[in-house]
């Protein structure tokens, strides 16, 4: 790591402009005009000019342009952007934890010292004390053969050496208590594979304030994490701020995560900060196309289904290779001749305090107050083959009665011998019809994914029944009778990236299908050409390579994979979820198109319940295998009657700070029972919000009894809403 | 634990006692020793051929079934491993050359391991610096080295160095030539005598652990968790020391079992070139004499120490992982 | 550690896949020529090939550079060394060295590298039937896999090239090189194999209808192509290895057929008296091996995506 600016010149600097303040007058480096403000006191960090490149094979990767942004004792800051955007970047670079392979120029002061000249060794001293982090995958943050508490001791005695055996054991019980941990004493001896991913992440950010920091750097903490979970991990970091009083920054691509925690936000784009201001300010009137970009592209969880999503076009830009002028200027809507020659800074928007964008056309968008349905053009969605045919009217194409899947589970050793079983699908009933969508929503071992695997076997289950058409999948079939199946029935994986096999042209991706059903050479031909265009993409480039794609066109090119038999039912495993949010919209776009237009059905595998409520016609919600509440999206929606419906869809982070901010969440206690448990009675008991309000009777029924999926005589529910609660009239009239 | 161990201790029993039948019948079909006999000129009668190799239980005209079976009870009933063509017991051959075996095997086994390892966490924490790739050349250099190519310049450099300083300072036949009583003097003959055939033995495998070692290091550094040792505020190498070394040591013990194969191997080579009178070269001498008996015994000793290697490596990777130890 | 691993969804991700996803059409570096230009970027790489190049060129065409073969013997210079006549000098019995190297390398050769190609070849269907089928077949495959590393596996083959001699001698050699040598690869290739049949995209095909074996033939064998390329390189190594120690040991290859161990044991007993005769063949086989080792070490860390020879930013 090199820096080539010299630190003694920004010291002048800072002697001088002390009292400038955040409102972007005093702009006085000549070679950083992107500059807005001067520290002030209460600045805890300062980033100015940050740049960061890469070599790789493709040349230079100008991972970060030029950064700056203020940190303020025990404020927050939203850092967001996309992958590719940066945003990472600019957090190791904070921490000093970049590879060596890195060029890092600029500066970043802590306290007024400068980190980017500091040694490894003196940033050690700065780490875990002055400045803690919390990463994104809690599964491989802690060391897998060292035990919580001997790394929880490290935590504290790199940097108080002195501190005595017995201290450090309370302390550490103290900070896990802190973070939620139960038992605290106990599992200091536990090993990190013994605790669940939200466990794991806890104990991450009890070490990460073990030493009061002054700044915490959390990046992307909940993203891997189930949404019940990312609510308490959230509530965990805000007590942690709380307490330490430490200023956070916080990175993610989801505006709705903090929306409810952020004082400022800074949206990154291509390495450069493209719009930075309060929280409100950002959500209230963006003013960066972008900015509207990804506020307005995403569906909402907490409103119901306005129309067409409107996507931002095209896809991100090579960071090896930027385009002169603006590099979002391809995609924006808005963009002039001048865009594509001069890359803006970031200026303060007149009228607007603390509001400051890099755009060119911001005097435009300020005077005209546009938002972004002004900017983004709305598409026309065209009409369902379907369109008012009733739902009793249409056929069914896929019915699954009472479908079981158990795994076996062995013990180590040599013989393996079955020690237990898990229940991963666990007495599932649903109906799919023509020209629907019907989502199963759930959190990881909810067994929503082995439901659709169980449906692709077509085979017997183990228990229960599959038909498709009419057709039970566990009777004896003909070859060609299979092979017809099959031809109707196509599956969508959550990955293009893995999905399609990077050593095959396009072509032969598509053409695999085809072959099976052994269409004729022309007749692929032809197809190919046909879905190209079905999915929006130029026929042209079909010999090329899935890595020369970008993550939604890969997505686009599954998805035709899929179409290339005409299917009547496709099978779809989070199509969207891999995806970066401004083109997740253009791929859900694209699956209503192709369902009106061609009358397939889908069947929706998801744990994003905005998406959910945005595709879907039915929805059914799991817990551990079993289906607690089914029934039309809207009405399950807007009336919950499960418990832990109620706790998922209060869990779900909205992207607005206002509602976030008063956002009343049911927090669930716990976690999900370990697969090996053997549960009696309803699955949800042990962390049911609802059950510890009940009398013992009550709750005797609840751990003894399973409910039934039931309507349970709620007026005017019939088959279109049940809920498997055996109070779910108490639950609905507690509401 | 314990239960793990004795668990896996008689699947070692089973692999073991397998092996060394299927070796057995693979001996019994591919050497002959009647062809000792019959290659003189003349050859002893055909009865007295005859009886001798019944007497050795090797007469390719008795069933191979009933010669397993009387080699199997007389090893199991009077631990008999048989006799060589020649009515010479196999287990007094075999025990009169364990000593030297062990001595020489074992003193380079330890040094390999505990260079090669070193030299893998120095080279790996200096991953493209010039000491990596100086030591990394030597290594590849050292590791495609084959072992008699070795054996024999290093003999003639001592040879050479010898002849040089006019003084004998490294033996290049035997381990032991000193008689006198004085337990000094007689150590001091013995690192003479040992220190060649050590060095032959050992760089092989030191540089073998070197590189995997280093290549285990090198997953395990970038890992999540060194990074989040890191932020906790260890410095770079103090956090690879601490979290990523002991990971990365785990493949390393299950690769030391395995090469303790490689450790024999390289012994037949080494006792060849040093005159060592040890295993290595008993076993050439059993080859060469169509003494089935020998090599199956040879054979069995080396299944036996490379289940005893895989056995501690178990040991060794349970003691080190707590995700195998608690499971 | 690359900038790919800095972003959320591209972690495991190939550096220049990851590169490539973001920027589909601007500037693209194709699969192999990336390879190749990684490769050559390696100057031991390199070495190694022109290093093999010449040695496969000296073991074809050597013999023309000399009016000796390897089985003339020249009474008249027995034990003399390099001169005009004898490139290479002879040894105590009267052979030219130069063309019992040339002889001797071509056998060393085609050994290690037959015995190498048909090792990977059985090991790439055992260890990928066992990761396929799985289930009790499995378990009891690898139970035969481990039990057969058991005894060492140098041993066994001395046993069954014992029985061999002649100049099918080289044949039986590579026989036995091969029938032992494969068991630790069909493990490799096993792990590898299990870690693909999970693969998405084979999943997808699998749920399309289409045929095992063609699934097999499409995406898996290429999959583990480069690591049988690399397998299949080193593995000349060990089995060059395994041969000049067995002939060395007088196990393997014997009179009147030559190859490079056995001209080491011929060297042996004369290291003092003709040092030629040692060193020729030695310094033959040490370029071999490690020629060979460096193209092997060139592939994989062409192939590996986490490679980061890449340089440092401007």
């Amino acid at each position: 790591m090199r820096l080539f600016r010299k630190t003694k010149k920004a010291d002048t600097d800072s002697k001088v402009l002390v009292g400038g303040g955040m409102d972007g007058t005093t702009v006085l480096r000549p070679e950083d005009t992107a500059y807005n403000g001067m520290p002030s006191e209460d600045t805890v960090l300062s980033v100015r000019g940050l740049r960061v490149s890469f070599a790789s094979e493709a040349g230079t990767v100008h991972a970060v342009r030029g950064v700056n942004f203020d940190l303020k004792r025990g404020k927050t800051l939203g850092i967001v952007g996309e992958s590719g955007s940066g945003k990472s970047v600019t957090s190791m670079s904070i921490m000093g934890l970049l590879d060596s392979n890195s060029k890092v120029t600029g500066s970043i002061r802590y306290n007024g010292e400068e980190l980017l000249t500091k040694s490894d060794q003196e940033m050690s001293a700065i780490r875990g004390k002055g400045i803690a982090m919390v990463f994104q995958d809690p599964l491989s943050a802690l060391t897998p053969v060292f035990s919580i508490g001997d790394q929880m001791k490290e935590a504290l005695e790199i940097h108080n050496p002195d501190m005595s055996e017995e201290d450090v054991t309370a302390r550490s019980i103290e900070l896990l208590q802190l973070v939620g941990i139960p038992n605290a004493e106990e599992r200091l001896k536990s090993f990190p594979h013994q605790f669940s991913g939200g466990m794991r992440q806890r104990v991450v950010i009890a070490m990460a304030i073990a030493n009061n920091p002054d700044i915490i750097i959390a990046d992307e903490p909940t993203t891997a994490l189930d949404v019940t979970i990312q609510a308490q991990v959230l509530e965990v970091l805000r007590k942690a701020q709380k307490e330490t009083g430490a200023a956070l920054i916080f990175i993610t691509h989801d505006l709705g995560v903090i929306a409810g925690i952020a004082d400022d936000i800074l949206v990154m784009y291509a390495g450069r900060a493209v719009e930075k201001a309060p929280v409100d300010d950002i959500f209230e009137h963006p003013v960066m196309p972008y900015t509207m970009g990804l506020l307005g592209a995403v569906p909402r969880s907490d409103k119901g289904k306005s129309g067409r999503l409107v996507p931002i076009p095209g896809s991100t830009v090579n960071l090896a290779d930027l385009p002169q002028g603006c590099p979002f200027a391809s995609r924006c809507p808005l963009a002039v001749e001048e865009c594509r020659k001069v890359e803006p800074n970031l200026e303060p928007i007149t009228g607007r305090v603390g509001q400051f964008a890099a755009c060119l056309r911001s005097d435009l968008v300020v005077k005209n107050h546009l938002t972004f349905t002004d900017v983004y053009k709305v598409g026309e969605s065209t009409k369902s083959i379907f369109d008012g045919i009733a739902r009793e009217d249409r056929n069914i194409v896929l019915n699954v009665n009472h479908l079981r899947k158990t795994f076996p589970l062995t013990g180590g050793g040599f013989l393996r011998r079955k020690i237990g079983e898990v229940h991963a699908v666990d007495d599932v009933t649903l109906d799919v019809r023509e020209g629907e969508t019907v989502a199963l929503v759930g959190e990881s071992g909810s067994g929503k994914s082995t439901t659709l695997l169980e449906i692709m076997n077509l085979a017997s289950p183990e228990s229960g029944t599959i038909e498709l058409f009419g057709q039970d999948v566990g009777a004896r079939m003909s070859g060609a009778e299979r092979r017809r199946l099959h031809e109707r029935i196509q599956y969508v994986f959550q990955d293009p990236m893995s999905s399609l096999d990077p050593r095959l042209p396009i072509y032969d991706i598509l053409a695999e299908p085809l072959k099976v059903l052994h269409t004729s050479k022309n007749d692929i031909n032809k197809r190919i050409n046909e879905l190209m265009r079905l999915v929006e993409l130029n026929p042209d480039q079909v010999d090329r390579f899935p890595t020369q794609f970008s993550g939604g066109q890969r997505q686009r090119i599954a998805i035709a994979r899929a179409l290339a038999v005409n299917p009547k039912l496709i099978l779809l495993d989070e199509p969207v979820s891999a995806l970066d949010v401004s083109i997740q919209a253009g791929v859900i776009n694209l699956l209503e198109d192709l369902q009106n237009k061609l009358g397939v059905a889908y069947l929706f595998v998801a744990h994003n319940l905005s998406v959910i409520r945005h595709i879907s016609t039915r929805v059914a919600v799991m817990y551990l295998g079993r289906i607690v509440e089914s029934g039309e999206t809207e009405e399950v929606f807007e009336h919950p009657q499960h418990p832990y419906t109620k706790a998922l869809l209060s869990a779900m982070p909205v992207p607005d700070p206002k509602v976030a901010r008063e956002q009343r969440r049911v927090m669930l206690q716990g976690e999900l029972p370990s697969p090996t448990e053997k549960i009696i009675g309803c699955p949800f008991a042990s962390r049911c919000p609802l059950k510890i309000t009940l009398s013992t009777e009550q709750q005797l029924l609840c751990e003894t009894e399973p409910p039934a999926l039931d309507d349970w005589g709620v007026p005017g529910a019939g088959l279109n809403h049940m809920s498997a609660c055996h109070f779910t009239n108490a639950s609905v009239s507690a509401s | 634990m314990l239960k793990y161990i004795v668990k896996r201790c008689v699947n070692y029993v089973i692999m073991l006692f397998v092996a060394t039948s299927m070796t057995y019948f693979l001996a019994s079909a591919f050497m002959d020793p009647r062809s000792n006999y019959m290659e003189r000129h003349p050859h002893p009668p055909i009865e007295s051929i005859n009886r001798s190799l019944t007497n050795a239980n090797i007469n390719d005209q008795t069933p191979i079934l009933v010669r397993y079976w009387r080699w199997l009870k007389g090893i199991v009933l009077h631990w008999d491993w048989g006799l060589a063509p020649d009515q010479s017991s196999v287990r007094q051959a075999v025990g009169s050359r364990i000593g030297a075996s062990v001595q020489l095997v074992t003193i380079a086994t330890i040094l390999s391991i505990v260079l090669g390892v070193s030299i893998g966490v120095y080279t790996a924490i200096r991953q493209y610096k010039w000491q990596d790739r100086v030591l990394n050349m030597v290594a590849t250099f050292f590791l495609v080295i084959p072992a008699a190519v070795l054996g024999l310049f290093v003999a003639l450099i001592a040879i050479w160095v010898n002849t040089k300083t006019g003084v004998r300072i490294f033996y290049v036949t035997g381990l032991h030539a000193y008689d006198g009583g004085n337990p000094f003097m007689w150590f001091v003959d013995f690192l003479q005598h040992i220190f060649l055939p050590t060095i032959v033995l050992l760089l092989p495998s030191a540089v073998g652990y070197h590189l995997t070692q280093r290549t285990y290091l090198l997953d395990t550094m970038n890992e999540d968790y060194v990074r989040t040792a890191r932020a906790k505020g260890l410095p770079l190498n103090k956090a690879i020391r601490k979290h990523a070394l002991r990971t990365s040591l785990i493949p390393t013990a299950v690769n030391v079992a395995f090469s303790i194969t490689g450790v024999f191997t390289g012994a037949v080579i080494t006792e060849t070139v040093f005159a060592i009178n040890g295993l290595g070269r008993y076993f050439t001498t059993t080859i060469s004499t169509n003494d089935i008996n020998g090599s199956v015994c040879i054979a069995a000793f080396g299944g036996l120490c490379t289940l005893a290697g895989a056995l501690l490596a178990d040991i060794f990777s349970a003691w080190l992982d707590p995700r195998i130890r608690l499971s | 550690m690359t900038q790919g691993q800095y972003d959320e969804t591209t972690a495991d991700e190939p550096n220049e896949a990851a590169e490539e996803k973001r920027h589909a059409d601007y500037k693209r570096t194709g699969r192999m020529t990336l390879y190749v230009r990684r490769f050559f970027r390696r100057p031991s790489a390199v070495l190694g090939l022109v290093l093999l190049v010449l040695l496969v060129f000296f073991a074809v065409f050597g013999n023309k550079f000399t009016h000796w073969t390897y089985q003339d013997l020249d009474f008249a210079a027995l034990g003399v060394p390099p001169n005009s006549d004898h490139l290479l000098g002879t040894t105590s019995g009267g052979s030219d060295m130069y063309a019992m190297v040339v002889r001797g390398l071509g056998r060393s050769m085609s050994i290690g590298f037959l015995s190498s190609i048909l090792e990977t070849i059985i090991a790439a269907i055992i260890g990928t039937s066992i990761a396929f089928f799985g289930g009790w077949f499995e378990k009891v495959g690898m139970w035969c896999l481990d039990m057969l590393m058991v005894i060492p596996s140098f041993l066994l083959i001395a046993m069954l090239v014992r029985s061999s001699s002649g100049t099918a001698g080289w044949l039986w050699l590579t026989f036995g090189l091969t029938v032992f040598g494969w068991i630790g690869y069909a493990r490799t290739l096993r792990t590898l194999a299990l870690s693909l049949r999970e693969l998405d995209y084979v999943r997808a095909s699998k749920f399309m209808g289409v045929g095992s074996f063609r699934i097999i033939v499409r995406h898996l064998v290429p999959n583990l192509g480069s690591v049988l390329i690399i397998n299949t390189v080193l593995g000349v190594v060990g089995s060059v290895g395994s041969e000049t120690s067995l002939s060395f040991l007088g196990l393997g290859i014997k009179a009147p057929d030559t190859s490079l161990g056995t001209l080491l044991n011929e060297g042996q007993s004369v290291a003092i008296t003709a040092p030629w005769v040692l060193l020729a063949p030695s310094l033959v086989l040490i370029a071999l091996t490690f020629s060979v080792q460096l193209i092997g070490d060139g592939i994989r860390d062409a192939i590996d995506p986490n490679s980061r020879s890449v340089g440092k930013a401007e």
